[in-house]
């Protein structure tokens, strides 16, 4: 159990990884472009987790399936509120006592709910800057108290933590015509459920997109193919069980994300891997292989 | 004489309705920070609630949208900066582009 619990933390990476942006932007974070006042969005996205190269022996191998559902409304041009609903396909096969074992649930996970405003925004001919908080919570949707043949399952494949986890940050967005921008420092404080804690996650973010298309501009609004480059480096602190810090948890992550972006007046679709560069995780946490994202958004 | 007037009749019957088509005031309105299509949407929507708006075109290279009226609506620079506000934007230049 402690040690499948180890591979929590990529699992909840992934979970900090799932966007919730609404203009275009990021594939991987936030933005800090507010909707217009009264526009809602609404973004779809599949992404595939796999995490395997198990240093404990036990040679786990885990893959994440998650559907996000993201609803996002401009409740005036400073400020715009979201709700992100997920529903997970999670599976871990595990070797225990020589015996290969497959631990797996699916359903709705944690949902998030938060606010973001700008706090500074500077509008120039065919360019903008918005500086915007944001802050919201992790709330208690999906089960974490799933059991199956073999007991309880492990933290890392249940479908929700239990707790009620405040996250917050600061993002910033340069947009012109050709390219976009964007920064973000944010930090989820996740706190104890049945005894049991992730660790908190502290990240920072950076994304360039690039006009490839078209070169030219002949009047209108003409769609626009991005290529994006995406960089996540995350720390997570060490998980909390029953009183004492889980050794084989936690850790920092680099991930690079390559994508591409398709972007009309009206909807988005996108699709990008994020790639890890550097994993220097504590034990026997179990480190990710990739993630494939893709995606689609509309405005009405 | 009876050519001319019925050349004068015919130039009238098409001449019209050409210049009827052409709608009411129409508006060029410069506005700062659009920068993307996706972004586009929402000054479209805001300026699209605003009572006796026919059509609106946005031009994102000069970062221009072109508004032309119904009938006899016309459309006011304090209404106009409005919209860019609530859309997140701002109004850079407002000018009629053809007067009715």
């Amino acid at each position: 159990m402690r040690l499948n619990r180890a591979i929590s933390m990529v699992l909840l990476a992934a979970a900090l990884l799932w966007p919730y942006r609404a203009p275009a932007g990021p594939i991987s974070f936030n933005s800090a472009l507010t909707l217009s006042s009264g526009e809602f969005v609404f973004r779809e996205q599949g992404v595939l987790s796999q995490s395997g190269d198990d240093p404990s022996g036990a040679d786990r191998d885990r893959r994440s399936i998650a559907s996000l559902s993201v609803l996002g409304y401009g409740v005036d041009e400073d400020f715009s509120v979201f709700a992100v609903v997920p529903y997970l396909d999670n599976r871990l096969d595990v070797t225990t006592n020589g015996e290969r074992r497959t631990r797996e649930t699916s359903g709705i996970g944690d949902i998030r709910l938060f606010g973001r405003y700008v706090v500074v925004r500077k509008n120039w001919p065919a360019r903008a800057f918005r500086l915007s908080l944001f802050a919201g919570i992790e709330a208690p949707t999906g089960e974490d108290n799933e059991s199956d043949r073999f007991g309880r399952l492990p933290a890392s494949v249940q479908l929700g933590s239990g707790s009620w986890d405040p996250f917050g940050g600061v993002v910033a967005t340069y947009q012109t015509l050709d390219f976009q921008i964007d920064g973000q420092l944010a930090y989820q404080a996740n706190t104890e459920a049945n005894g049991f804690a992730f660790g908190d996650v502290a990240r920072a973010d950076a994304s360039f997109q690039y006009r490839l298309w078209p070169r030219t501009f002949s009047g209108g609004v003409p769609n626009f193919l991005y290529g994006v480059l995406e960089a996540n480096l995350i720390h997570q602190g060490r998980n909390h069980d029953q009183g004492t810090d889980d050794v084989n948890s936690g850790g920092l992550s680099l991930f690079l994300t390559p994508g591409l972006q398709l972007v009309g007046r009206r909807w988005i679709f996108e699709a990008a891997v994020q790639l890890p560069m550097l994993q220097d995780l504590n034990g026997t946490a179990l480190e990710s292989d990739y993630v494939v994202r893709a995606g689609f958004r509309v405005n009405f | 004489m009876r050519t001319l007037r019925i050349s004068v009749l015919l130039l009238g019957l098409f001449i019209v309705p050409a210049f009827a088509q052409q709608g009411g005031a129409t508006y060029d309105l410069g506005i700062n920070g659009l920068s993307c299509p996706f972004c586009s949407y929402g000054i479209e929507k805001e300026i699209s609630k605003i009572e006796g708006v026919e059509k609106i075109t946005v031009d994102i290279a000069k970062a221009v949208v072109r508004v032309r009226m119904r009938g006899e609506m016309t459309l006011t620079e304090v209404v106009a900066k409005k919209a860019a506000k609530d859309a997140g934007f701002t109004l850079r230049s407002f000018a009629p582009a053809s007067p009715k």
